[in-house]
């Protein structure tokens, strides 16, 4: 965890500027640095502090599910039965083709998502899963998608928001 | 090896080739920073920093790169609450939920899925980022009242705690290696 005091405004700059498509230049941190008003080497600084603080985890593409592949998708939510939420959440998170893995507050207290090529690949992991960790089927959500609308995850990071820090529970 | 990859924008079938493939696998690793990262990558891989460049602008072009950006742990900002929303099907006329749902700027996903009828009878699902439940909550009243869905019909879901995320392909381990 970081002091809260830690990340300053042009940081927040950075960290907006850095969640647009990287231009395609030689020099992207220079174009970015140049938009914000800093200099090269300021913004490089500002990117190793933001990586090494966990803040920033990486610049990387997003790839498009289809094009390599993956063809089937689905959200799945199980109701846990008591004192066996870590032991059943870890067995999920081990599966490569889970993503996502989320605790949330409902009687179906676990999500998760499944990708592989197609159904048969996402029935053969839920099935492993429930055989697994012995949830029964009446305590299963199986939602496949039907169709992605909207992907698009970018935070605006408010400064006047980001100086009385919310720091309740998730 | 490479068969079943196809670019989806295209109206040919255009295969990925095996440079691609390590390209890929190279930016999958985070870009480097570098001054000039392209060309650092393209070092690796026996290319100019323009091929790269070249490279990479085809890849978004046919789709396989949606874009290129800095994944951001927002929890360590501050924006700890996460919801997922799970809404209602509109009554019958009334398609276009996904729609009017995803033009919300503050949506993050928005997803129409298969409900399990008689048990689960929720069609769509959005996804909700704030610096306080509160703020993600009225957001959210904000948007049910806008497209007119009743209380009843839609769920708010705040996430407890995280076990795992990490993007939905990932090159070398669900993606890369088609069979």
């Amino acid at each position: 965890m970081i002091p809260p005091d830690s990340v300053d405004e042009i940081d927040l700059a950075v960290l907006n500027a850095l969640q647009d498509d990287l231009p395609l230049v030689s020099r992207p941190w220079k174009a970015i640095a140049d938009r914000i008003g800093i200099s090269e080497t300021e913004m490089m600084d500002r990117m190793k502090r933001l990586e090494e603080s966990g803040i920033i985890r990486g610049i990387s593409p997003v790839l498009e599910s289809r094009s390599l592949g993956l063809h089937a998708a689905t959200l799945v939510a199980l109701h846990v039965p008591e004192g066996r939420l870590d032991e059943i959440a870890a067995t999920i998170s081990r599966y490569p083709e889970v993503s996502h893995n989320f605790e949330r507050a409902h009687h179906y207290s676990l999500w998760f998502t499944i990708a592989a090529r197609n159904e048969e690949g996402i029935r053969k992991v839920l099935n492993e899963i429930l055989h697994q960790t012995g949830i029964p089927a009446s305590d299963v959500l199986d939602l496949p998608t039907i169709k992605k609308i909207k992907i698009n995850v970018r935070f605006s990071f408010l400064p006047e928001q980001h100086q009385e820090r919310n720091v309740g529970p998730c | 090896m490479f068969g079943s990859l196809f670019y989806p924008n295209s109206t040919r079938s255009v295969m990925l080739d095996p440079v691609d493939i390590c390209l890929l696998r190279e930016l999958e690793r985070g870009l480097p920073l570098v001054p000039a990262p392209y060309e650092e990558i393209g070092r690796r891989m026996s290319l100019t920093g323009d091929e790269v460049v070249e490279r990479i602008r085809l890849l978004k072009e046919a789709g396989i790169i949606r874009k290129l950006r800095a994944r951001i742990d927002q929890r360590k900002v501050g924006i700890s609450a996460n919801a997922l929303v799970a809404w209602k099907a509109t009554r019958p006329g009334d398609s276009n939920r996904g729609d009017l749902l995803a033009a919300f700027p503050p949506v993050t996903h928005c997803y129409e899925r298969r409900p399990v009828p008689g048990r689960w009878e929720y069609t769509h699902y959005t996804v909700h980022h704030g610096y306080s439940r509160e703020m993600v909550q009225d957001e959210i009243r904000a948007i049910a009242a806008q497209i007119g869905c009743p209380d009843l019909d839609y769920l708010i879901l705040f996430s407890t705690l995280e076990f795992k995320r990490v993007p939905n392909v990932r090159m070398r381990e669900n993606g890369g290696d088609p069979t």
